[in-house]
């Protein structure tokens, strides 16, 4: 088969499975609007697909409200994650590396990775104040522990031998990090990373939700349309928290997952 | 000959990738009754497919098979099956794998774990009874296996790759347990292999299939006894014959 | 082995120390970060407070715990039965598993605001959606499960003679055992955080989450501590309790439990 062929195969069967995907919401928002339309159900606090539609039409085109909310949400998530993704490879490397440290921390980190997101943001509420820094450190602490045991756990998983060959070939410090460790390590490293991001969005919206000093993002979005009664902005907030952060693991993480653990053939069969 | 399995102007397609492939391209074929029939070709001929249609796992696309007169339509007791990798119930003991085939047939619990216990010592897994499968060896695993399949006395044992998945030790040994086996019970048995030494130990017929799509490409009778070694010279003759008609199709296959 | 939890405790009890001795010495503010001390006094008042008849901690928690019993239960069952539904009939998989999928990633905390318009304060709304939050990871382990069931394991079954729900109880069933018990610890998980979190906003007077809120809100930061600390406790308990022990009699003795997948 050429390459072009393939390429239209893929192009046309991801446009029937993104269909497909679609296609349940489309069911359910028809059925919906018509049972508004004909007065089947009649609820202020279940407005119809339609008046969802014209809502999202204002919040976008007419006012840009909309892309505040997720923007100033994307760029909590952003930066809190990231900070997590750096120290978080980073230290677990380190830990890996050092048997002494290992023994140390592992328990520790254990235990803090499964302390509940919600958890820690009154303790960042109390300590840290009301606004921003509050909810990305909340996004930070969750992701963080999940990132730093699974580098950890990935790099001591190496096989031995790969290591020695890179050894004898004159690899040390960063470079064998950079080069050997963190490729080879990658299955569990892609582990934590989406682990992390399940949390970190949960951590997002929590915190957005409760830091009172906070004016916008998907979470306050949602919470501020309870003081107007505002179902439809509820509602189309919580569509989009949800399609956002199935997104964020659909993109991201598989087009990293694509480009890698699976490129390399270390995904095992579905 | 008294075929017990009579397979008629079999065939078989399927799709991959929006493409129709002849799996299995009319075969007509006849299994004599408590012999040891082999099946062998190159990969990706269609030998599993086949077994898997006497099995009733697949249907075929026209054609039929016979098992006593009878068509195969679905799985069903008169036949048992030993997987290449095992597919033993990790959820019961060596004891329950063994009992399931039983107590799915109206035997009572009791006498199905007499029985069990019967066929747990014919394949010398005495003290492994309440073992979990993921406890055992691979070779110990396909014994649980076999003596699944035998213990509720199907007509037809059928064997996929049974030894693929053992090291050559453990396979070599497999082999004659498995001679062994069947001194003491009468079976007719279908074998699924790519072994020529394996099929040519262990047969009394062996079937030779063409690459891709599957027809029957010829036979060869193995007249030897039961008892055999690995370096006689007829031995060595029956391999060359063997050989001779898979490498025209192993060439073919390369060629596509 | 006695070097290895030496090790292990070493840190925590230096970090504890640490901080004991800022926020004795003040080096820290200690209203916001109350001494290791000052919190387990804390807990112990607390816990003192109104006994033995109506203990405050008892109170807040049990409250906490009934609403978590009952969503936990019905978001296993409902969980469960809809998993299997959809592991073996394709359309229903191809149907629900999308909305399974975009509804799974709204945390339930964000559900608070609309379920309050739709159900008020109090009980209805917090069990819902502890309910829901159970719901999903359940549903979702449950349908992996099902559908990733070993063909040739059915197959086996078949050929043996059984039927089509023989199959099911004596296949499928102890099958996705190991896919369920994994969906059902995450439906913990993630139910606890979601009653707590959402007491935070809906709950009107009882729950260790009211508790945890009302406190914040007033800046008594040894409560908060307290509360969080009894939260993470009974989450632990509950989880190694509960489900490990089932685990160890059934998935861990077949050797069926996989790596360790969370979330």
């Amino acid at each position: 088969m050429t390459e072009q062929k393939k390429k239209s195969i893929s192009l046309s069967s991801k446009l029937k499975s993104s269909l497909d995907f679609l296609f349940p919401f489309l069911i359910i928002g028809i059925v919906w609007e018509i049972l508004v339309q004909t007065g089947i159900i009649e609820l202020r606090s279940l407005p119809a697909p339609s008046t969802l539609l014209a809502k999202f039409w204002e919040l976008t085109f007419v006012n840009g409200i909309l892309w505040k909310h997720l923007g100033s949400s994307l760029y909590r998530l952003a930066t809190g994650y990231l900070l997590a993704v750096l120290i978080g490879t980073a230290l677990g490397a380190l830990l890996a590396q050092k048997p002494l440290l290992h023994d140390m921390f592992e328990p520790s980190l254990n235990l803090l990775m499964s302390v509940p997101t919600i958890a820690w943001i009154p303790i960042f509420l109390i300590t840290l104040g009301l606004g921003d820094k509050t909810v990305i450190i909340a996004i930070f602490t969750s992701s963080f522990f999940a990132i730093t045991y699974n580098t950890m756990r990935g790099i001591e998983m190496i096989d031995k031998s790969i290591v020695n060959a890179a050894h004898l070939m004159g690899l040390h410090g960063l470079n064998l990090f950079l080069e050997v460790l963190l490729p080879a390590s990658m299955l569990s490293i892609i582990n934590g990373l989406r682990l992390a991001i399940g949390y970190a969005w949960r951590a997002l919206v929590g915190g957005e939700l409760l830091a009172a000093m906070i004016e916008w993002g998907l979470g306050k979005m949602v919470y501020q349309a309870r003081y107007f009664n505002d179902a439809s902005v509820m509602l189309l907030g919580l569509l989009i928290i949800g399609i956002t952060g199935f997104l964020l693991d659909k993109t991201f993480l598989t087009i990293l997952e694509r480009n890698t653990v699976e490129k390399w053939g270390m995904t095992a069969k579905k | 000959m008294d075929p017990i399995i009579q397979i008629q102007d079999l065939y078989k397609t399927f799709t991959e990738n929006d493409k129709e492939l002849v799996a299995l391209d009319h075969i007509n074929l006849d299994i004599p009754r408590n012999q040891f029939t082999v099946l062998i070709g190159p990969s990706g001929c269609g030998k599993t497919t086949l077994l898997n249609t006497i099995a009733g796992f697949e249907k075929a696309t026209s054609g039929k098979i016979l098992l006593d007169g009878k068509p195969i339509l679905k799985p069903a007791p008169d036949r048992g099956y030993v997987f290449q990798d095992y597919a033993l119930f990790p959820w019961l003991t060596v004891l329950g794998n063994i009992t399931f085939g039983l107590t799915h047939n109206g035997w009572e619990k009791k006498g199905a774990e007499e029985k069990a216990r019967e066929y747990i010592d014919l394949v010398h897994l005495q003290g492994f009874e309440e073992a979990y499968p993921h406890t055992l060896s691979g070779g110990m695993k396909q014994r649980v296996a076999i003596a699944r399949a035998l213990a509720y006395n199907p007509e037809v044992l059928l064997m996929d790759e049974p030894f693929g998945a053992l090291d050559a030790q453990t396979r070599k040994h497999m082999q004659r347990e498995l001679v062994k086996i069947l001194e003491k019970e009468q079976k007719t048995v279908v074998f699924v292999t790519h072994s020529v030494i394996e099929a040519v130990f262990l047969a009394d017929l062996v079937i030779v299939m063409t690459a891709r799509p599957g027809k029957v490409k010829g036979m060869v009778k193995i007249d030897l006894p039961r008892k055999r070694s690995y370096v006689e010279d007829h031995y060595l003759h029956y391999r060359e014959q063997i050989l001779e008609l898979l490498e025209e199709e192993v060439e073919k296959g390369f060629e596509d | 082995m006695r070097r290895k939890i030496f090790l292990a405790i070493l840190p925590i009890v230096i970090f504890l120390l640490a901080w004991e001795v800022s926020a004795r010495l003040e080096w820290v503010n200690p209203v916001l970060f109350p001494a290791p001390s000052a919190i387990l006094n804390e807990l112990v008042d607390l816990f003192q407070e109104g006994l033995p008849a109506h203990s405050i901690l008892i109170n807040h928690t049990l409250a906490t715990l009934k609403r978590l019993g009952i969503g936990f239960s019905v978001g296993v069952l409902a969980g469960v039965l809809m998993g299997v539904l959809m592991g073996l009939s394709n359309p229903s998989f191809h149907f629900f598993n999308p909305l399974i999928l975009v509804l799974m990633s709204i945390p339930g905390i964000a559900l608070a605001p609309l379920f309050i318009i739709w159900l008020g304060f109090g009980d209805p709304t917090i069990i819902t959606l502890g309910a829901l939050s159970t719901f999903f990871p359940v549903v979702y382990s449950t349908t992996t499960g099902v559908r990733s069931v070993d063909r040739q394991m059915v197959r086996a079954a078949q050929i043996m003679g059984a039927s089509r729900l023989q199959v099911i109880t004596s296949v499928y069933i102890p099958w996705s055992a190991a896919f369920v018990f994994n969906g059902i610890k995450l439906g913990l998980a993630r139910g606890w955080m979601t009653v707590i979190a959402v007491e935070f906003v809906a709950a009107s007077n009882y729950g260790l989450g009211y508790m945890i809120w009302y406190a914040t809100e007033r800046l008594k930061a040894d409560v908060v501590y307290a509360g969080i600390l009894v939260m993470i406790l009974i989450y632990f308990i509950l989880d190694k309790l509960l489900i490990g022990n089932v685990e160890k009699k059934t998935i861990s003795r077949w050797g069926m439990i996989t790596q360790k997948q969370e979330e």
